[in-house]
């Protein structure tokens, strides 16, 4: 299970957020290039279509895939309550056949994406993990190289961290505050849920990036 | 009472009158609730304390007037204001209890006689009414001359103009301290608004970001756009099947993947009994019309279907007997399940084959077909070769 909350930032202050993400984690970022391939399954394989990620870090030199499948969410009158999003994920990584496998099976590919961005990693009171990302479309089937952002001035920023059934509450709630953290500049949300942007986002980037600090008087 | 620095007490009155006075004959004590009231012991702390924070300001700008250097005037300002607060507070405490003191001394008599009409009167000392005098002169210089009620205008006038003036000096120091991202000490602050419509196109592209994320909303290819490219990035290219046309994605074709690496040509190695779509079952190996590449097949030729419910048993593989065996009690097993059971066990077969390698997409949608029908062995170890089989069939009976 994880707790994931999403929320959206200007291009323009992606930096001010690297900033204030590496005071506040401390350790440096990391970078992220991920060709994510959507496959979903054929008929073959039951009524209602399952979905199955498979995800191909770029970054390193030598790529290595995972397979991601993400559950349903909680629902009900509790999950409404809690301000993240809580839902299973099965993670594993994979060798780089398995995208064939997928296919012998029977799944088809959707849609792909590549995401490219920076990470960082924050442990309080759970290992949460912040992504900040700009999602790019490829014009032709993997032409990864000739990528284009599907909104140029607009990243997605992407809040998770792993969760058990007996601990999500102590997760989310970590998750919340860590959120807070980052008021001045978004506002995050469920997945599904927009938030707009933040008014004093742009004073809150000035002041992250400017030289002198500015300190209370 | 003692003099507390230089405090000016309201309006030159008499200073609030002290139980001992001016020696009088006989010490009267005050009623002790007042007396209690009044705490004349935490007056003087504070008093006291007072002065020597008054003292410790005026130490402080000494050092600075002799160092010539700057004072932190934020630092200063609270300092100031403590103290006046503070001072504040002592003159309302004993103001509340100074209508209980009646002004000393109480009674006319010889004494005081003389000296009382002094006290009560209400005229100012010298000095502060020549300082009063001489403030009056600046204040009316130039108007002294005017009848009343046009000075009394031209005092309005003068007092609305410093009030504007101090309205635009507000004003400036607001702006001031927004531009340099000072938080203004008190009073709301202004949260900038968006735009409407810059907010709605945000808000347009904030729901493309999500959806696409998410859910994968325009970013499918449509179908008759989907053609592997020629070059494949390099993490993709010994993932993926290469070879025109081959493709696993969208709708249900019926083109299959051609080969894979672990055989050395690009061509297909089939051999092998392979039904078609229309479930009619093909002998042994048949030489596909189309490309043919069956000459430089590694793997001994075989001759078998890829349904469990083979009639045919043609085992070729060096596979003990025991396995033989063990298959044909096996299909005999599979014979007496139900369908949909045959067609599970086939796909786990499938799955269990070591040689996996590229399945042709519709291989187990095949499968189904297949094992309604016929028994024919299924030999694992060459899938590979009854899809490539499979597909040149396909392909020749396409033409």
């Amino acid at each position: 299970m994880e707790c994931v909350v999403q929320g959206i930032i200007e291009t323009q202050h992606v930096e001010a957020l690297q900033i204030l993400l590496q005071g506040l984690c401390g350790a440096p970022k990391e970078r992220i290039r991920v060709h994510e391939l959507c496959l979903k399954s054929g008929p073959n394989l039951g009524v209602v279509p399952s979905e199955v990620r498979l995800l191909c870090d770029l970054a390193q030199p030598t790529p290595s895939w995972t397979v991601r499948h993400v559950g349903g969410s909680m629902r009900g009158a509790g999950a409404e309550q809690i301000s993240v999003l809580v839902r299973t994920v099965v993670e594993s990584k994979v060798g780089n056949n398995a995208l064939r496998f997928f296919y012998a099976l029977g799944y088809k590919l959707d849609h792909e994406l590549l995401k490219i961005g920076f990470a960082f990693r924050f442990q309080k009171g759970a290992p949460i993990t912040i992504t900040v990302t700009s999602a790019n479309k490829m014009p032709r089937l993997h032409a990864t190289d000739e990528a284009v952002p599907v909104t140029p001035g607009i990243q997605l920023v992407e809040i998770t961290a792993p969760a058990a059934a007996d601990n999500y509450n102590d997760v989310a709630s970590a998750v919340s505050s860590f959120c807070e953290y980052l008021a001045p500049l978004l506002h995050l949300s469920k997945p599904g849920v927009s938030t707009g942007i933040v008014p004093t986002a742009a004073a809150a980037a000035a002041s992250l990036l400017s030289n002198s600090g500015g300190k209370t008087i | 009472m003692e003099n507390i620095g230089g405090v000016a007490l309201p309006q030159g009155q008499q200073p609030p009158p002290a139980p001992e006075g001016v020696a009088p004959p006989k010490v009267e004590r005050l009623n002790p609730v007042v007396q209690q009231q009044l705490n004349l012991e935490s007056v003087k702390t504070r008093a006291l304390g007072l002065y020597k924070a008054i003292s410790r300001i005026l130490e402080e700008f000494d050092a600075f007037a002799r160092t010539s250097s700057t004072p932190k005037w934020q630092d200063a300002l609270g300092q100031f204001s403590m103290v006046s607060m503070e001072l504040f507070n002592i003159v309302e405490d004993i103001k509340n209890v100074s209508k209980a003191f009646v002004v000393h001394p109480r009674n006319v008599n010889a004494e005081n006689a003389t000296i009382l009409p002094v006290m009560l009167s209400s005229k100012l000392l010298p000095e502060m009414e020549a300082e009063d005098n001489t403030k009056r002169e600046q204040l009316l210089y130039g108007i002294s001359g005017l009848p009343v009620h046009m000075q009394i205008e031209k005092l309005k006038a003068r007092i609305d103009m410093i009030g504007a003036a101090c309205e635009a000096a507000e004003k400036v120091i607001s702006d001031c301290r927004k531009a340099y991202g000072l938080g203004s000490r008190q009073g709301p602050t202004l949260v900038p608004t968006l735009d409407k419509v810059q907010a709605a196109k945000i808000q347009e592209q904030e729901n493309l970001l999500r959806a696409a994320v998410n859910y994968g909303e325009g970013l499918r290819i449509p179908a008759d756009q989907r053609q592997l490219p020629t070059s494949l990035p390099s993490h993709l290219v010994d993932v993926l099947p290469f070879g025109d046309g081959a493709q696993n994605l969208g709708d249900n074709s019926g083109t299959y993947v051609k080969n894979n690496p672990p055989f050395s040509s690009n061509s297909v190695n089939t051999q092998g009994v392979l039904q078609t779509p229309g479930g009619q079952l093909i002998g042994r190996s048949v030489p596909s019309p189309s490309n043919s590449a069956f000459d430089n097949a590694s793997t001994p030729p075989m001759a078998y279907a890829n349904s469990p419910r083979s009639s045919t048993n043609i085992a070729n593989t060096p596979s003990p007997q025991q396995q033989v065996q063990q298959q044909q009690q096996q299909r005999q097993k599979i014979m007496q399940l139900p369908q949909h059971q045959q067609s599970l066990l086939v796909q786990q077969q499938l799955r269990q084959s070591s040689n996996a390698g590229v399945l042709g997409q519709g291989s187990i949608s095949q499968l189904h077909d297949i094992t309604g029908q016929t028994q024919q062995k299924f030999q694992q170890e060459h899938l590979i070769n009854i899809i490539g089989l499979r597909i040149n069939i396909y392909t020749s009976i396409a033409k």
